[in-house]
């Protein structure tokens, strides 16, 4: 069984994506034998209202909540986020994405803290992509940096009661976050689309240094081809189980799917 | 490092199966079992890395850091690789990048049918560059030249080694982006436009326009190339972007695609793998176009 926490429905401002609708997107997963996604709305990570965007993902998801599951991108130094929250949860959302550099606000603002801290009460996961694309692609209109990896490990070290989902990550094996004695709680997932497994081999360092139950399956679809990642997944030198625990049932665990 | 165990029961077959069997399969290579006493069959093209890199024996792991890039080979299906090894500041003096390329030439006998070899040259360097290039290639058996971003390839200083390239019937594999900033650390980088600009001038070159997917905007390079047929497009880089090697292959034609990885080496197998294109193209893509390129060197 495989668990795609890492990817996306709708446009995208900057270049056009294949397989971005609902349909589209499953057909995708059936291609490549990925049973369930996590998805959220790629147009939300430049509209200023980010629920347009959160509506445009429901909509896409009815009638397919047995392969897709929704999480809302929700910007809470924007007007009306709470409100926004409990909408989405009504949806049928089951976690949020949050993009601080694109947004405009810090994790450490007490507006995202209390947005965590909410979404945590809701029972709800809280996915970070790290990077929404490489810098060298950005638009000459755009320069939005990378979420610091220092800022998610103090905000996972401050909401040991939150579960946090990293996405479009690298560079933890040499940081707190791909340690396990480095006294942060084991409250986050790390997904492993932005790292490889030969050469390098950082997926494989952090299996040693943090756990295979610390990492989590993703591909970033349709932004990505969902292949690099189901590659990564394939030569990496683990044994069954572990593999088994990063496709499908680390992430599998936290959102209840069995 | 140790295979691991094999899997048993798992639903996914791509989970079963080695690195080397997928990337058999999506090249469209048969698997083993299934060609055994069929002497009928025709040769697979190999496999090829239109770029790779030895490392410099600069840092302490290079002999394992070499071998662990053959290693990765081994487990993606890939048979060959085209190498260079790059001075670790440049611009390179004609001194370093001898040094380099008889460490890449150590290499391809480390690695006997495995390793090509790119013989790395700074233009700037003159008459030394070009006897440089033709040593390496005349008595050492490289296949193609190497470029980096010394010049800009459409300097006239560039010239000469591109004359000796087409006099030598070596590709030059040209280091190439277009970003949309200023790289400071990369004044003189190349791009397609460049690239195609030169292929104009000598249209008898074989060049190669360096990692598009490592490359900055990838749509820009595409496009830029679009009107210079005889140049090839290497796929390597490490950005997982959806969609290249469509574009690439609607609007260049499949067979000016030349896969590559630049070290980046599950994505380079995994966008030719995940393409939406026939087994047949994409075989073209993972080495037949790179045979053909290289004239029965490989």
């Amino acid at each position: 069984m495989i668990l795609d926490v890492n990817a996306y429905l709708g446009p995208f401002a900057f270049r056009p994506l294949r397989h971005n609708t609902g349909p589209a997107l499953v057909a995708l997963m059936d291609a490549k034998g990925i049973d369930r996604a996590v998805v959220s709305s790629a147009s939300a990570i430049t509209y200023r209202n980010t629920q347009a965007g959160n509506e445009e993902v429901a909509a896409e998801v009815v009638g397919r909540g047995d392969r897709l599951i929704p999480f809302a991108v929700i910007n809470p130094s924007y007007a009306g986020w709470r409100d926004d929250l409990h909408a989405c949860r009504d949806l049928g959302f089951r976690g949020l994405r949050l993009y601080p550099k694109w947004h405009g606000y810090a994790l450490p603002d007490p507006a995202c803290l209390e947005l965590v801290d909410a979404a945590t009460a809701m029972g709800m996961p809280i996915s970070i992509p790290i990077r929404v694309e490489d810098v060298r692609n950005r638009s000459w209109l755009v320069e939005v940096p990378e979420v610091p990896l220092a800022e998610v490990a103090a905000l996972v070290a401050a909401r040991p009661d939150a579960r946090f989902l990293l996405l479009n990550g690298a560079g933890y094996a040499n940081g707190p976050l791909g340690r396990k004695d480095s006294g942060l709680p084991a409250n986050y997932l790390i997904e492993i689309s932005r790292m490889d497994s030969v050469l390098t081999d950082e997926i494989g360092r952090l299996v040693a240094g943090l756990g295979a139950d610390r990492l989590a399956f993703g591909t970033g679809m349709p932004f990505h081809y969902p292949d690099l990642a189901l590659l990564k997944l394939e030569v990496l030198r683990v044994d069954d189980a572990d593999r088994r625990r990063i496709a499908w049932s680390n992430a599998a665990e936290w959102l209840k799917l069995g | 490092m140790t295979e691991p165990p094999q899997e048993s029961g798992s639903r996914r077959s791509f989970l079963k199966r080695a690195g080397a069997l997928a990337a058999t399969a999506a090249a469209g290579r048969a698997p083993a079992a299934q060609t055994a006493g069929k002497a009928e069959t025709p040769a697979r093209p190999k496999v090829i890395d239109c770029h790779a890199h030895l490392h410099h024996r600069g840092r302490a792991s290079w002999e394992a850091d070499d071998r662990a890039l053959i290693d990765a080979a081994d487990r993606l299906g890939i048979d060959v690789l085209c190498c260079s090894m790059l001075t670790p500041r440049r611009p390179a003096t004609a001194d370093g990048f001898r040094e380099c390329n008889r460490w890449v030439l150590d290499g391809a006998k480390r690695f006997p049918g495995r390793v090509l070899g790119y013989a790395y040259v700074n233009p700037g360097c003159g008459a030394e560059a070009v006897d440089e290039v033709r040593r390496c290639v005349l008595d050492h058996g490289f296949i193609g030249v190497k470029l980096y971003n010394e010049h800009f390839c459409t300097d006239p200083i560039v010239f000469p080694i591109v004359e000796a390239a087409i006099e030598l019937g070596v590709p030059i594999l040209q280091h190439a982006g277009h970003i949309h900033y200023f790289l400071e650390d990369q004044p003189r980088i190349s791009d397609g436009a460049r690239i195609a600009e030169l292929a104009a001038r000598y249209p008898e070159a074989r060049l190669i326009c360096a990692h598009v997917c490592g490359g900055g905007d990838w749509e820009w390079t595409i496009k830029a190339l679009r009107h210079a047929p005889s140049v090839f497009l290497d796929t390597s880089g490490s950005v997982p972007d959806d969609g290249v090697v469509e574009m690439a292959a609607k609007t260049l034609g499949v067979d000016r695609l030349l896969f590559g990885c630049d070290m980046s080496m599950t994505n380079g197998v995994g966008r030719i793998r995940g393409a939406d294109l026939t087994d047949d193209e994409k075989a073209r893509i993972f080495g037949g176009n790179m045979a053909k390129l290289l004239g029965g060197r490989v």
